[in-house]
């Protein structure tokens, strides 16, 4: 591996400031480090391709009104199960709607699921990870039990017991997911912190009297920040379809949302008749579900190399 | 890393992984592909049997156990396979009744005998139908709407001797209604009381014991259920009467529409219960497979909860009628699987008005604008609506809620599985659902009786098995008109008098009633004289 | 879920002490965690069940019950006591593997999961034989060309693995290979013809049906599980391949590799005999996670292949509230995660240069 440093442009006081060997603050330090790892992704060409589906998405679901072709919502049982046309990209599904449409603003509900979940998630798993990893003892085997527990459902169970519990709806679903994907963070960042805790700098920070919190707050999670974004991006794709599964089996969003996970299980009817209601969707998580994975890839390997 | 050590290892283990695609594709050639035909002696059908949980007949209220007991376990008395308002002679060869109305008397086969070896008798009977009412589970109130009750049931029933069945009746119902509510129905089914009562578990009857199996006379016996998996019928060798062509009944559990398709175009299975409009499309057109539909006893409805401030407002639930496109939806969602029904009482059934004068509405905005600013809600409303997980539930709520958000109804639906809904609706915990309700009865009274008559709409009287106190609607005025109808003795004015309910019901009832289902399969032409009506399928008689 | 980081971060925070001594304190600790878990399990399901919107009465009892008769089931069932009590009778049932009957199919939870659970894991297991004939060799090439083609389209199916919604993918290869091609039988495990002639034995149909020598139906049974087990397989395929790829990745930059190439040994043994020997029990601790995954896979997989399998069990026991199935089948999971998880600690220490 080249030595990203080398190799990054040389020019302006940014660039000064970022390629500066010995960093001055913290700040500087956190940028630099930011900076490298950015760079260092151009060239994970999958990675970038990730990014890139995921910028689209973001796009797309910033401006579905714009792109949108019809009403999301205007049924018209005369043009039913329409294959895709030029007034249809996507067909129609079976209460006419334009699938198209739906797809694109079917975006938005993915995206706000996924991003929230992560969102809930990451902060909540590295609280418990790093306070577990750090002070030991009986709140570590406590919390790691509990962290068990919740591991030794599959997730899709687990969300599906909570979701059922809860009652159907995006909200919930959210509840639902985050809480089934706390642990391995959990679990993550507690591993980290018991490599970082005896390291010399934290000791260095203790013999100057910093609190536990102190400590866990700006010596220890900051370590831990670049495996957890990795494990959450990682994360995201696997939300996605835990997300379009509660949708599948009904209890997600609630219709007429056009979530891509419902549209699935609507289309799921028409397989063998219609293939488009279910083949749009379906392909819809694919992409979105890979563009997370790519990324969260890449970035694994920029960030978190030990992991691989 | 030298180019000819990588070059190396990639030709062998390229040559491992040709290796195995080679093999892979040897065995999808050859050994993997399938004959498919279903066994000659046999009846193979995919259906969703989900719902089944017990073969106690005193307790099974849904369709699939209800079905599996028709052909399990002979009823007194049957439903002519082509006029269903005709009841035939089962385990009844005849019966006559009493100058006031109030005594049938049953004469039964000759030399019954159960699967155990036990001879059948009326005592068996009599015990079976006591049983019924003694238990109090689901069915009981098939009885207890006739006036049997835990104490008198013992003198209502009674075998003089082993081939005589005394029913005494209360009141003088008409004897036509008796006989297709009870004589016809899973609670008057012949049970093996010697091995039911061995078998007995803390005063239960023999609930527990029959909950995996069947203890009485019929043309088949089952032979295996698996929840969730498969029910097994074998042909039983000692029935009294024509023995069946088919020696075995296999039900596989397949949840999928999509899947039964397939497995009956390869042909896999002989029948598919459970397909969609588009599946049963396609398949009038497949050479090898027919579809064959028949309306069945049960209407898919809006149910309102009339204890909610908004649906008790005569107007507003007229205007929600307005609201359905009965002719779109038919055309397209429920086409090939149901029919347009605003009347409570089923097409088909004695009393009923015809299918024209049962479905006046159309979507009318304008009229369903009107008549919610009448009733006070010119702005409109917020309500839920709760569905179920059938397929076609989503698309009729969602056609329904774009209609209604046009005159300012905002309809918030929520799906949960059917047990959750059943749970909601029997504790009066919702706004509006969509449900099904199926009755046993050809005859208006059927649904009269549960749909619009209330006994008591106390919330602590729990009426659960009355749907209209699930709905909470309660007229003083109607159940006497639906009792007078009930007792008419002149037929033809019986008839009128339930036309009269059905049309005002249309305007002031309860709910919005939607669809009339049909009973529906997709049959493979190999299989023969595939049999059925509304209320009955007769595995026995189909052949190959 | 990608479970990557189960078995790769658990690192061992204990003190040197002598070897026996240390031992039995790992084991008693260890087992004192996993009941401590299962425990925690216990509750959870317990509260979860509290919960859920459901009537389990009318799960019994169906829709259409007079009350008399509901309000003596609710009796029966304990319902009407504290809840504290409730919690405590189920701790005791539980404990002493109690499950009571399953409401939805009237016998005993133990034995319906003793009749679904063999289906599941014989899914899960040809879905990890083939997950791991593929994946191994998969991840080992990729490691070897790293960032070359052959690597990309590795991490590609891997990633693709990772990221297709499994019942798509089912209904789709149900509509390909079993509709149009014909190559597969369709959805159950074993055809009708078949089901009634194999008496009923260890509830694996490839080893009934080869005890009982009835070859006509074993390739039956192959015709319906290739299908559904290669889809499942694809997740556990790619994490598979993806974790071989990393372990063999930390291997080759180790010094040992250099040593080897310098003394002339060549490239392909270097790889598979050296290096790969090194990642082997690792690679062993990734296929047993796999398995565990598998089951959570297996539970849409099932629903479209109509397979009576633990998955699909459990999904429906949740859905119609039948309690006493979820928690026997969630302690059933719990239990075999507990018990990986423990596993592959214990692979861990005893292999693991670092932790001895």
């Amino acid at each position: 591996m080249s030595d990203p440093l080398t190799a990054a442009p040389q020019a302006g006081a940014l660039a000064t400031w970022l390629a500066a060997p010995v960093p001055a603050s913290r700040a500087q330090a956190q940028a630099q480090q930011f900076w490298r790892a950015a760079w260092r992704l151009r060239y994970n060409i999958s990675a970038l391709f990730g990014l890139g589906i995921i910028l689209l998405l973001l796009l797309v679901a910033f401006f579905a009104p714009l792109i949108a072709t019809h009403d999301i919502y205007a049924q018209d049982l005369a043009s039913r199960l329409q294959r895709p046309s030029f007034s249809h990209y996507f067909g129609t599904d079976e209460l006419g709607r334009d699938i198209f449409s739906r797809v694109i603003f079917g975006s938005r509900i993915t995206l706000y699921i996924a991003l929230l979940t992560a969102a809930i998630a990451a902060p909540l798993g590295l609280v418990v990870g790093t306070a577990a990893g750090y002070l030991g003892g009986w709140i570590d085997i406590v919390l790691m039990r509990i962290v068990d527990v919740f591991l030794a459902f599959p997730s899709l169970i687990l969300a599906l017991a909570f979701v059922a519990a809860l009652g159907p709806g995006i909200e919930n679903s959210v509840i639902a997911i985050s809480l089934a994907s706390w642990p391995p963070i959990a679990r993550l960042a507690r591993a980290e912190t018991l490599t970082i805790r005896t390291s010399d700098y934290v000791a260095a920070a203790r013999l100057q009297g910093a609190s536990s919190w102190q400590i866990i707050w700006s010596d220890i999670v900051p370590m831990c920040i670049p495996s957890v974004i990795v494990r959450i991006t990682l994360n995201m794709a696997a939300i996605i379809l835990t997300a379009a599964g509660l949708g599948f089996l009904g209890l997600g969003a609630q219709p007429p949302s056009p979530e891509w996970g419902a549209m699935l299980s609507t289309g799921r009817e028409f397989m063998l008749t219609n293939w488009w209601i279910a083949a749009v969707p379906g392909c819809s998580i694919l992409v979105a579900s890979l563009a997370f994975n790519l990324f969260g890839d890449g970035l694994r390997d920029i960030l978190d190399p030990r992991h691989g | 890393m030298s180019i000819l050590g990588r070059n190396a290892a990639y030709n062998r283990s390229h040559r491992v992984a040709t290796r195995a695609s080679t093999i892979a594709l040897i065995l999808g050639a050859s050994t993997l592909a399938t004959s498919a035909a279903t066994p000659p002696t046999a009846l193979v059908m995919a259906w969703n049997i989900d719902a089944i949980s017990t073969f106690d007949p005193a307790q099974i209220g849904e369709v699939v156990t209800n079905e599996i007991i028709q052909n399990t376990c002979d009823p007194l008395v049957d439903f002519d396979t082509t006029d269903e308002t005709k009841v035939v002679p089962r385990l009844a060869k005849s019966w006559d009744v009493s100058e006031d109305g109030k005594q049938i008397t049953f004469h039964l086969q000759n030399g019954m005998k159960f699967p155990s070896g036990n001879k059948a008798t009326a005592g068996d009977l009599a015990w079976s139908l006591q049983r019924v009412v003694k238990l109090g589970l689901g069915n009981a109130a098939t009885l207890t709407e006739y006036g049997f009750t835990k104490d008198n049931v013992d003198q209502m029933f009674t075998a003089p001797d082993d081939t005589t069945l005394v029913m005494k009746l209360d009141k003088p119902y008409p004897v036509s209604l008796v006989l297709q509510a009870i004589a016809a129905n899973r609670v008057s089914v012949l049970m093996d009381r010697q091995t039911i009562m061995k078998n007995e578990v803390n005063g239960d009857m023999g609930n527990k014991y029959l909950a995996t199996r069947t203890e009485c006379v019929g043309p088949y016996r089952l032979a295996k259920w698996n929840a969730g998996e498969a029910v097994v019928l074998q042909a039983n060798e000692d029935y009294w009467g024509k023995k069946p062509a088919l020696k075995q009944v296999l039900v596989r559990h397949v949840a999928e529409a999509g899947t039964q398709r397939l497995l009956l175009e390869k042909g896999d299975i002989d029948v598919a219960r459970d397909l969609t409009p588009e599946d049963l499309n396609d398949l009038e057109k497949n050479a090898g497979v027919s579809v064959d539909k028949v309306l069945k006893p049960q209407l898919l409805y809006w149910n309102l909860n009339n204890a909610d401030p908004i649906f008790s407002k005569e107007k507003v639930r007229l205007a929600l009628r307005y609201l359905i496109d009965y002719d779109g939806l038919a055309k397209t969602v429920m086409a090939n699987i149901g029919v347009p029904r605003a009347s409570f009482a089923q097409i088909g059934a004695v009393g009923a008005l015809d299918e024209k004068e049962g479905q006046p509405f159309k979507v009318d905005l304008a009229k369903a604008k009107q008549l919610l600013a009448e009733a006070g809600y010119a702005d409109g409303f917020e309500a839920t609506l709760f569905i179920g997980t059938h397929s076609y539930a989503s698309p009729i709520a969602q056609s329904v809620q774009e209609n209604a958000a046009k005159v300012g109804v905002k309809l918030k639906i929520e799906r949960m599985s059917n047990a959750q809904l059943f749970s909601r609706v029997r504790g009066r915990e919702y706004q509006t659902t969509i449900q099904g309700w199926q009755t046993g009865v050809p005859d208006a009274h059927g649904n009269a009786s549960r749909q619009i008559y209330n006994p008591d709409n106390r919330i602590e009287a729990k009426q659960t098995m009355y749907p209209s106190w699930r709905s909470a609607y309660f007229s003083e005025d109607v159940n006497k008109k639906v009792d007078e109808a009930l007792f008419e003795k002149d037929p033809a004015k019986r008839v009128q008098l339930y036309h009269a309910l059905q049309r005002d019901m249309m305007e002031k009832g309860p709910q919005a009633f939607m669809f009339q289902m049909y009973n529906v399969a997709g049959v493979r032409k190999s299989l023969k004289a595939w049999t059925w009506n509304g209320f009955r399928t007769y595995y026995d008689l189909a052949s190959k | 879920m990608a479970g990557t980081a189960v078995a790769s971060t658990r690192l061992p925070v204990q003190k040197r002490q002598s070897g026996r001594k240390r031992l039995v304190r790992t084991v008693g600790r260890t087992m004192l965690s996993a009941a401590a878990t299962l425990l925690g399990l216990v509750t959870l399901t317990f509260f979860i069940g509290r919960l859920l919107p459901l009537d389990p009465v009318i799960a019994i009892l169906g829709d259409n019950v007079s009350q008399d008769a509901y309000n003596t089931m609710y009796r029966k069932l304990g319902l009407d006591q504290p809840l504290i009590v409730q919690y405590g009778l189920y701790l005791k049932n539980a404990f002493s593997f109690d499950f009571g009957d399953a409401l939805t199919s009237g016998r005993p939870v133990l034995e319906d999961i003793g009749r679904v659970f063999p289906a599941t894991i014989e899914l899960a297991t040809v879905a990890v034989i083939i997950g791991t004939g593929l994946g191994i060799p998969m991840g080992v090439l990729s490691a070897m060309y790293r960032n070359s083609l052959i690597d990309h389209v590795v991490r590609m199916i891997g990633l693709i693995g990772y990221s297709t919604p499994t019942f798509w993918l089912g209904l789709m290869g149900l509509t390909v290979f079993y509709a149009s091609l014909g190559w597969v039988a369709g959805p159950g495990r074993i055809d009708f013809v078949h089901e009634f002639s194999i008496e009923p034995g260890t509830g694996f149909l490839l080893i009934d049906t080869t005890l009982q020598g009835q070859w006509d139906a074993f390739w039956n049974v192959i015709s319906h599980i290739v299908l559904p087990a290669s889809i499942l397989s694809f997740g556990a395929l790619a994490y598979i391949s993806r974790m071989t790829r990393s372990f063999m990745i930390e291997q080759l930059g180790q010094e040992y590799v250099i040593t080897a190439r310098v003394k002339g040994m060549s490239w392909a043994r270097t790889v598979w005999v050296h290096a790969f020997r090194n990642v082997a029990v690792q690679v062993v601790t990734v296929v047993a996670l796999s398995y565990a995954f598998l089951l959570e896979g297996a539970v849409l997989t099932e629903t479209v292949f109509a397979w009576p399998g633990f998955g699909r069990y459990l999904t429906n026991a949740l859905l119609a509230g039948d309690m006493n199935a979820v928690v026997g089948c969630t302690l059933l999971i719990g239990a075999i995660f507990v018990t990986i998880n423990l596993l592959s600690d214990v692979l861990y220490r005893i292999f693991d240069p670092r932790t001895r």
